[in-house]
């Protein structure tokens, strides 16, 4: 029998409160010193847990978050056996004290940003074409030819990136005095100016959802999603990282759970 | 759900196009079979010839911006890049690959390029 791990929380005795895991299996805690690993038994028979298994992690761990700090695990981690699990919250002890500390009162939300490309190169490209920027040697070549237009990219690109940078400063700007900690990562898609994670004390999300509503009645061109309260998928930082095996956040979570969530094909917002 | 989620916005359509976008970047497990193994080997190596042409590039139009290089020079380098490039793209075809496919995802340093 194989262990499912969902989170490590800040309580080592057993859950009072049943709570249904993968499977239909009944979530149990495994303790060590003080703090402890939401688990369930997983059939030796699943040789594959489907994406479709991300809801049912992610209700877990709402539902522990209720009463606990929770570090949520990376969807689909699953240990062979106990002393695999053990071992492994032993390595990481001290994180996990740390970690849980930090985040305890927290929760995450996401602010994506979609921006108009085409028109802000536009833009951009008929500035320059107005401007006397071009690389000052003779178009008498193919090669020279091709030198002046790849100095026209490298500048457009490098006006575009510019242009991101601000564009980003005033939208984090709103959020920036609410939240306690953020991961801004800009351009992951042409279109995708920002997406944004932020880490907002639990008495404070109010107050972040009202930044947002400013924001998005701010005159501008942007289109915005916002998403959240979320458990904080993406703050957990660990100082030792053993190369082989990665038990936290190393991609886009949110990106997934909204997908899993139906958001890519329902109409109305979960 | 417990919490009291909230997810709102109203270009649904758009955000759906560019998260499965972001979706489709992410590392995935590596998966080494005989029939992608040199599809995989082959975005690895083109994705640091790629960096390395790009700073090749990047220097070309510094030192050209400078005013350090001859005509003959400037016209060398020209023929040099363009050679680069459109043997890349023939590289790239070849491969199947796009270019936004020639990155590496550094962890918590983010991408290559």
């Amino acid at each position: 029998m194989r262990i499912y791990a969902y989170g490590i929380i800040d309580f080592h005795n057993r859950l009072e409160e049943p709570i249904e895991g993968l499977e239909g299996k009944g979530i149990y805690n495994v303790s060590y010193r003080d703090i402890g690993v939401t688990v369930s038994e997983l059939n030796e028979e699943t040789k594959e847990i489907t994406d479709t298994c991300i809801l049912e992690h992610e209700k877990v761990v709402e539902r522990l978050m209720i009463k606990f700090t929770v570090l949520p695990m990376r969807f689909l981690t699953v240990f062979n056996t106990q002393e695999d699990l053990l071992s492994m919250v032993g390595f990481y002890y001290e994180d996990f004290k740390n970690n849980l500390e930090r985040l305890r009162n927290k929760v995450e939300f996401g602010i994506k940003v979609i921006w108009p490309t085409d028109t802000i190169k536009q833009r951009i490209i008929n500035a320059w074409n107005k401007s006397n920027h071009s690389l000052s040697i003779p178009a008498d070549s193919k090669a020279k030819s091709f030198l002046k237009e790849k100095f026209k990219q490298q500048q457009i690109e490098k006006e575009f990136q510019e242009e991101a940078n601000r564009c980003i400063a005033v939208v984090d700007d709103y959020f920036n005095k609410i939240a306690v900690e953020k991961k801004l990562k800009k351009l992951q898609t042409e279109n995708l100016l920002l997406n944004a994670s932020y880490l907002v004390d639990k008495d404070r999300q109010n107050e972040f959802k009202q930044a947002f509503e400013q924001l998005k009645n701010a005159p501008s061109d942007l289109k915005f999603l916002f998403s959240g309260p979320w458990p904080c998928y993406n703050f957990i930082t660990l100082t030792k990282k053993p190369a082989s095996v990665d038990y936290f956040n190393t991609e886009d979570m949110l990106n997934r759970l909204l997908a899993q969530q139906g958001f890519a094909k329902e109409r109305n917002a979960v | 759900m417990t919490m009291n989620r909230t997810i709102e916005t109203d270009s649904q359509e758009a955000f759906i196009e560019e998260i499965e976008k972001v979706q489709d970047m992410l590392p995935k497990r590596i998966d080494a079979n005989p029939k992608n193994v040199e599809k995989g080997l082959a975005k690895l190596v083109l994705t640091l010839v790629e960096l390395i042409r790009k700073l090749l590039e990047k220097q070309a139009m510094r030192r050209i911006e400078g005013g350090s290089l001859s005509e003959e020079e400037i016209e060398h380098m020209g023929e040099t890049l363009l050679k680069l490039e459109n043997k890349m793209q023939e590289l790239k075809e070849i491969f199947g690959l796009k270019d936004e496919e020639l990155n590496l995802n550094l962890g918590p340093l983010g991408d290559l390029m």
